[in-house]
């Protein structure tokens, strides 16, 4: 049984790319097969992230038109097994997008044997994020330690429990929060908002805490999701939660500050 | 123009015979005890003590002595279904059945109707009700309550419609809960909460921690910049008193 998973934010630039990159390819390191869908048509950034820019020949666009077939377009991960990339259309704007076509897309994934389907959507609250949630089963909602990004995740889970399709059929997506360039030490000083605070205010169930990192940036420089990086925390803490997505219970990692090391303890370590 | 389904207050006539004559001597009696406040007064002819009599009542006749009497006969009410036509051509409307202890007694299929159709509350305002020298029928509309169990989210509207609204969860900033009654909102409120929506003055605003954004009732409404800080955050309740909104602590 194959799952549509959603990962939204509303607000740009809270990363919903690199969370899209990294949480389809732990699920294919975990043995699932995925494929992650690159939704923002016209501002096509997921096969940077992926580093397979150079390999796009089709598009999504292009298989909603019946230019290629999907085959054609989805390209293969070279690193992962079981990870394959649908990519973004960078001539075209969102109206290129159809019901029709991205279910017709959806339902083939389903019948040629994917576990999951992970769609990325654009920023905003317009058509490309809609079609990317009109299909969900579950939805992450991606979420950074500040109020306009927290009031933007509330406005697109209003969204997602009325539009989708699911919704419309009387159902609810399942939400998962996961809250990304977090930093302990500025929460303790008082000028980013605490982890208990966002989920108070979203009142959606917890699935991981992304520490601010640079590894985050120099992955996505380099093409290679950061999941890859078994040395970063960002790494550890996205492979975390999709541990927990699959079912583990795994305990939150890097939500506490550091400790500040005293003067004996520099001397004497 | 506008066409809306409004009550207004009117006389109900309950028949307890056929003899035209006496229900009409009996009026002009009544009549008589308050002349200037039965002048052109509409009436409502209640049949639903008359039982099987019922068919053999001049319902011309009836409409004449009336206006006779000096009252406009509108219409009448629980009557059976088979005699709307007759009473049509007569040039009497037929009200919906009232559900009152009266109309409960009837037998059969108005009864059934009767049990499922709870009176509405037209007395929201206990004074209006406690001046006014005839009491007004209750009329028959289904009662409603309207219970929202999901999270109200920043950009969602929900709205009562001639309704109290609950919402047992949050409501957030940006979202707008709205109700012709009042609303009792159990999660924190931290959204816009207008009761009272289409001039109610006696809706109420009930909230576990209040946090709203705005509020307001029957129009007069105030920001949470205005409010008394210490109830922030606290159960509240608000009401309107004159034009002003009184913010007072809920005590459980």
């Amino acid at each position: 049984m194959s799952k549509v998973i959603v990962v939204t934010s509303g607000k740009g630039g809270v990363g919903k790319t690199t969370s899209s990159a990294a949480f389809a390819s732990g699920l294919a390191a975990k043995g699932h097969k995925t494929a992650v869908i690159d939704f923002d048509v016209g501002l096509r950034n997921l096969d940077l992230i992926m580093g397979v820019e150079r390999r796009v020949v089709y598009d999504f666009v292009n298989v909603i038109n019946g230019e290629a077939t999907l085959k054609q377009a989805l390209i293969k991960d070279k690193r992962v097994d079981n990870l394959y990339i649908l990519p973004a259309s960078q001539t075209r704007d969102k109206d290129a997008l159809t019901t029709e076509g991205v279910e017709s897309v959806i339902n083939e994934l389903k019948e040629d044997g994917f576990d999951y389907i992970v769609c990325d959507s654009p920023a905003g609250i317009e058509k490309g994020a809609f079609m990317a949630l009109y299909f969900a089963d579950e939805a992450i909602v991606v979420t950074n330690p500040e109020v306009s990004s927290v009031r933007d995740s509330d406005r697109i889970l209003g969204i997602l429990q009325s539009r989708s399709k699911v919704a419309e059929e009387g159902g609810t997506v399942k939400e998962h929060l996961l809250i990304t360039r977090y930093s302990p030490d500025r929460v303790e000083g008082g000028d980013m908002l605490g982890m208990d605070d966002i989920v108070e205010i979203l009142s959606i169930p917890l699935i991981g805490v992304i520490p601010e990192s640079g590894s985050v940036l120099q992955a996505s420089n380099s093409g290679v999701p950061v999941v890859m990086d078994k040395e970063s925390k960002a790494g550890q803490a996205y492979m975390d939660v999709v541990s927990r997505f699959l079912g583990e219970d795994v305990p939150m990692r890097f939500i506490q500050a550091e400790q500040k090391k005293g003067f004996f303890k520099k001397l004497f370590g | 123009m506008k066409l809306k389904g409004e009550m207004s207050m009117l006389n109900i006539l309950h028949l307890e015979d056929i003899d035209v004559a006496a229900i009409c001597g009996n009026l002009q009696t009544k009549k008589d005890e308050a002349p200037q406040f039965f002048i052109q007064s509409p009436i409502v002819v209640d049949c639903s003590e008359l039982g099987d009599q019922i068919a053999k009542l001049d319902f011309v006749a009836l409409k004449k002595g009336i206006e006779e009497v000096g009252f406009i006969p509108v219409g009448v009410r629980n009557i059976p279904q088979d005699m709307t036509a007759t009473l049509a051509t007569n040039g009497w409307a037929v009200m919906r059945e009232s559900i009152s202890p009266v109309s409960k007694a009837v037998e059969g299929k108005q009864e059934a109707v009767a049990q499922q159709q709870a009176p509405r509350d037209t007395s929201y305002d206990a004074n209006t009700q406690a001046t006014s020298e005839v009491q007004p029928q209750a009329a028959l509309v289904d009662i409603k309550s309207v219970t929202v169990d999901r999270p109200v989210r920043s950009g969602q509207q929900v709205y009562a419609a001639q309704a109290d609204m609950t919402v047992l969860a949050p409501t957030s900033a940006g979202s707008e809960v709205m109700a012709d009654g009042s609303i009792h909102i159990y999660g924190p409120l931290r959204g816009r909460v207008l009761a009272g929506a289409r001039g109610n003055e006696s809706a109420r605003i009930f909230c576990q921690s209040l946090q709203a954004e705005l509020i307001a009732i029957a129009g007069r409404y105030q920001l949470l910049d205005e409010l008394d800080t210490k109830l922030i955050g606290k159960p509240a309740m608000i009401r309107l008193e004159g034009e002003k909104l009184i913010v007072e602590p809920l005590h459980g």
